[in-house]
């Protein structure tokens, strides 16, 4: 995956000089201050029905204290919106069947978050059933078409007097005695 | 003006040799009257700059007034008049191996308002699905713009349109990294990532539109002529409302339609790209109009500015036909809404075409490029050329009036009477004025014979009455963007910047602060100038008052002219009508449609002063933009840099930050995603809009 995709679980972060297995765990009263951030953030996302953003919390929930596990944990309310997006993530790339395709990924994120996939929060919670990837495929739209190159490389111009004035310029220079400068015209054929 | 084919080919090889025979005859025979008006007594130094500046401009006017007057002569033999409805060829477009190629309409756009490009190229595209033939077509924004606010919009539109098209995918958005070589630059861009996709490209303006069915026949000329690498479809100016912009449509129109019959009989093969509204053949437009950098600094080194003529003239070199499709209707632009709008458009325009002098006697251009490179240079350095030929007449009569006229010679009892050359005179001012105004004349006779046009006009009387006030507000404003082009012409060739803000496109008036910050010098230089002359050269104060009298009233002509509701109010009366106007064409009604009811936005209600942060905070909108963005990773030191960027962000608010950085922070996957979820981490949520309003008003 590309930047900007949040790994999933099993390849938790851990910071820089801290070995694996050496975090804390996580105190309840820090995620209760990372679950009332995590509801702002789902709803912010659109996830609105009481019973999703429950399971969705309990979802995220293992996946912080997880992390606060392997190493402690800088701000548990970032870790926690991080697993968060995370979810999102893993659950839009099982939906596809997406592997390692982050431009797609990215893309089935937008069409989602962008309202244009009904009952989306639903099935991500676990609620539904029904496979929602046709609806989220047809929103994948790419911005650009596959490439198509074609070679454009700078035509030469060869101005008037250009290449004479240089010439002169280096004659008059050879003459005065002085190191020859660069020849503007003759930089274009080197 | 063709009899028959045979005839019509051998009659073609006559067209450039009597054009440039009219107007270099004419410029003699004009010459001719003021040497002889002038040479009295032999000729002094600054009778013959006279002289030369007198040529000089007058091989200019010729130029102008023979491209109308042939452009006439071929209206009025013209059954049909020109830049009427198109309809589409019913020859569905095939590959050259028979198979289906495509068209790209690609919009070149920097910082433009997002909701009229967006507007207009729907406009176009519903026009296109009329014709049954959109599927052959695919439209590509091509943006360049810096602005991070104006960015996130375009994509928010961007998005909303593509899902309302549905598969498969027919627009294409991408913002580029760098926006090296500007448009030239953007345009190479995508002829090296997607060139060969297209065979054809149609090259818009952000306030271009475009009807279908031109579009059609532009594709199927095209095809019918492997040699044709270029088609210029002339853009007539619409859509604006303020009195000086009527009466530039007004002029564009009605004399804009014989200038370009008239540039298409003597260009031919060889004719000039302008930009926009022009379908390109897209692999020899790669292979031929790569640009290079000119040698030496700015503003005559660097980066080519105004790339269109340099392209359409290595097109030429390379043996490819360019043309100017002066039949072709269904082509339309906007204009600057006012006089300090159209002079800062000149101000942007002035220093690529002065550029284009150093290519005239480039090698390898054919003569026809060569003559648009001169005549591009001149549309900008005739204004200091006139300014120094008053300067020079001022002081030849001043100088005349020094000298005491002696009537007795010697012990001769007879006065000898000095020559007069008030006769020789006043034929050189009634033909310059000639050319100047005959054209005019020639395009309200055009209005007279035809009478379905004239109505379009708003008939003959009231389009004479409108030719009558916009040629005396044209006398008035002459002068002033005479000042405007020398002091633009003066700047570039001394490289200092002349200070001016944005152009605003849209219709807008202007303030008495702005235009005395504006005109305010040229009021003060009418004082003096006028003082002067009436101090010292009275007799040459009269004739010098039409030029005083523009500058002098700068100020209040700017300000009236500005105005919305004289325009309308002349309008409503039936002056300055064009056929835009009078049968407005259904591209342009969608067109207004579009722009009165928008389409709402993805991701709720938008607060237009501040896009930039929802795409940092609103998941919506920012996973909309991560998903535009390159799936690459910043390098270390720019990870740094992104870093260092949002601890500003942190400690000093999002203020502190400047336009370039805030693009900066949304140019990466990782930085975007690091900050998205800082935001979301920190002491109070951040405050969103409420998502889904944008989903619960999808159709």
């Amino acid at each position: 995956m590309g930047a900007g995709v949040a790994p999933p679980l099993d390849e938790t972060p851990v910071p820089p000089g801290v070995a694996p297995g050496q975090g804390q765990g996580l105190e309840a009263s820090d995620w209760e201050r990372a679950a009332a951030r995590v509801f702002a953030y789902l709803g912010a996302m659109g996830v609105r029905e009481p019973k999703e953003l429950e399971l969705l919390r309990e979802q995220i929930r293992p996946r912080v204290e997880a992390r606060a596990l392997a190493a402690p944990l800088e701000d548990p309310i970032e870790a926690a919106i991080e697993e968060t997006h995370a979810l999102l993530d893993l659950w839009i790339v099982s939906e596809l069947g997406l592997e390692g395709d982050a431009d797609t990924l990215f893309a089935a994120r937008a069409g989602v978050l962008g309202g244009g996939v009904p009952g989306w929060s639903a099935r991500w919670a676990g609620l539904s059933g029904c496979s929602l990837a046709p609806e989220i495929r047809a929103l994948c739209v790419p911005p650009v078409p596959e490439p198509a190159p074609l070679t454009m490389e700078p035509n030469p111009i060869d101005l008037f007097l250009h290449r004479l004035t240089g010439r002169l310029a280096a004659i008059v220079r050879c003459v005065l005695g002085r190191p020859a400068g660069p020849n503007p015209a003759a930089r274009g054929h080197s | 003006m063709t009899a028959s084919p045979g005839v019509g080919g051998l009659w073609r090889h006559f067209h450039r040799p009597i054009y440039f025979s009219l107007v270099i005859l004419t410029t003699l025979g004009a010459m001719s009257l003021l040497s002889a008006a002038i040479q009295d007594g032999g000729t002094t130094p600054l009778e013959l700059l006279l002289l030369i500046l007198y040529v000089i401009l007058m091989l200019w006017i010729n130029a102008s007034f023979w491209t109308a007057a042939i452009g006439f002569i071929r209206l009025l033999r013209r059954p049909d008049d020109p830049g009427g409805p198109v309809v589409a060829s019913a020859v569905a477009p095939q590959g050259e191996a028979g198979g289906p190629f495509k068209t790209a309409l690609v919009m070149p756009i920097y910082n433009e308002d997002p909701e009229r490009v967006f507007a207009g190229l729907r406009a176009i595209w519903a026009s296109l699905v009329e014709t049954g033939r959109h599927q052959d077509f695919e439209i590509f924004i091509l943006s360049d713009t810096r602005d991070p606010d104006i960015w996130v919009k375009e994509e928010m539109h961007w998005r909303r349109w593509v899902e309302e098209l549905g598969q498969p995918a027919r627009l294409f958005y991408r913002n580029r990294v760098e926006n090296t070589a500007r448009k030239s630059g953007n345009l190479a861009d995508f002829c090296r990532g997607w060139g060969g996709r297209y065979r054809y490209m149609i090259v818009l303006d952000a306030d271009s539109i475009m009807t279908g069915a031109t579009l059609v026949e532009m594709v199927r000329r095209m095809e019918a002529d492997r040699r044709l690498a270029l088609i210029q479809v002339p853009p007539v100016p619409v859509n604006r409302h303020s009195l000086f912009a009527r009466m530039l449509q007004f002029a564009g129109s009605l004399y804009g339609r014989m200038f370009v019959a008239g540039l298409a009989f003597w260009q031919q093969d060889t004719g000039n790209f302008w930009g926009h509204n022009a379908i390109i053949r897209v692999r020899p437009f790669a292979d031929h109009c790569g640009l290079p950098k000119l040698p030496g600094r700015e503003p005559f080194g660097g980066d080519i500015l105004s790339h269109d003529f340099v392209e359409a003239a290595l097109l030429a070199r390379a043996g490819w036909k360019v043309r100017l499709a002066d039949d072709l209707g269904g082509s339309y632009e906007e204009i600057p809404p006012t006089l300090i709008d159209y002079a800062k458009r000149d101000r942007r325009w002035c220093q690529g075409n002065l550029q284009h002098a150093r290519l005239v006697l480039a090698r390898g251009f054919k003569a026809l490029s060569r003559v648009h490179f001169a005549m591009g240079v001149m549309s900008y350095l005739a204004s200091p050329l006139w300014l120094l030929f008053l300067l020079a007449t001022g002081i030849e009569a001043y100088f005349k009036s020094l000298q005491r006229p002696v009537y007795f010679f010697g012990d001769n009892v007879l006065p000898v009477w000095p020559q007069t050359y008030t006769v020789e005179m006043t034929t050189v001012l009634v033909v310059t004025l000639a050319m100047l105004f005959l054209p005019k004349v020639m395009a309200l006779f055009l209005l007279a014979v035809k009478p379905r046009l004239g109505r379009l006009f708003g008939g003959v009387p009231r389009a004479t009455l409108s030719v009558v006030i916009e040629s005396l507000f044209s006398v008035l404003l002459a002068p002033v963007l005479m000042l405007f082009q020398s002091k633009f012409v003066a700047a570039i060739i001394l490289r200092t910047t002349v200070g001016w803000p944005p152009q605003q496109r849209g219709d807008h008036q202007t303030g008495f602060a702005q235009a005395l910050g504006a005109h305010g010098s040229h009021t003060l230089i009418a004082v003096i100038a006028g003082g002067l002359a009436y101090l010292y050269v009275p007799s040459f104060f009269w004739w010098f008052t039409p030029v005083l009298a523009g500058l002098a009233l700068s100020i209040p002509v700017s300000m009236i002219t500005s105005r919305t509701s004289l325009g309308m109010l002349a309008r409503r009366a039936g002056f300055f009508l064009t056929p835009e106007e009078s049968a407005e064409p259904p591209v342009l009604r969608q067109l207004e449609r579009n722009l009165a009811s928008p389409s709402p936005l993805l991701c709720g209600e938008v607060d237009e002063r501040d896009l930039w942060s929802r795409a940092v905070v609103d998941p919506c909108a920012y996973a909309l933009h991560a998903s535009l963005l390159p799936d690459e990773t910043p390098s270390r030191r720019r990870r740094h840099y992104l870093e260092g960027l949002i601890f500003q962000l942190q400690d000093e608010g999002a203020s502190s930050l400047t336009a370039a950085e805030k693009r900066a922070l949304l140019s990466h996957r990782d930085g975007l995603y690091e900050l998205h979820t800082l935001l979301w981490a920190g002491a109070e949520p951040p405050a969103t809009p409420v998502a889904g309003a944008g989903a619960s008003a999808r159709p």
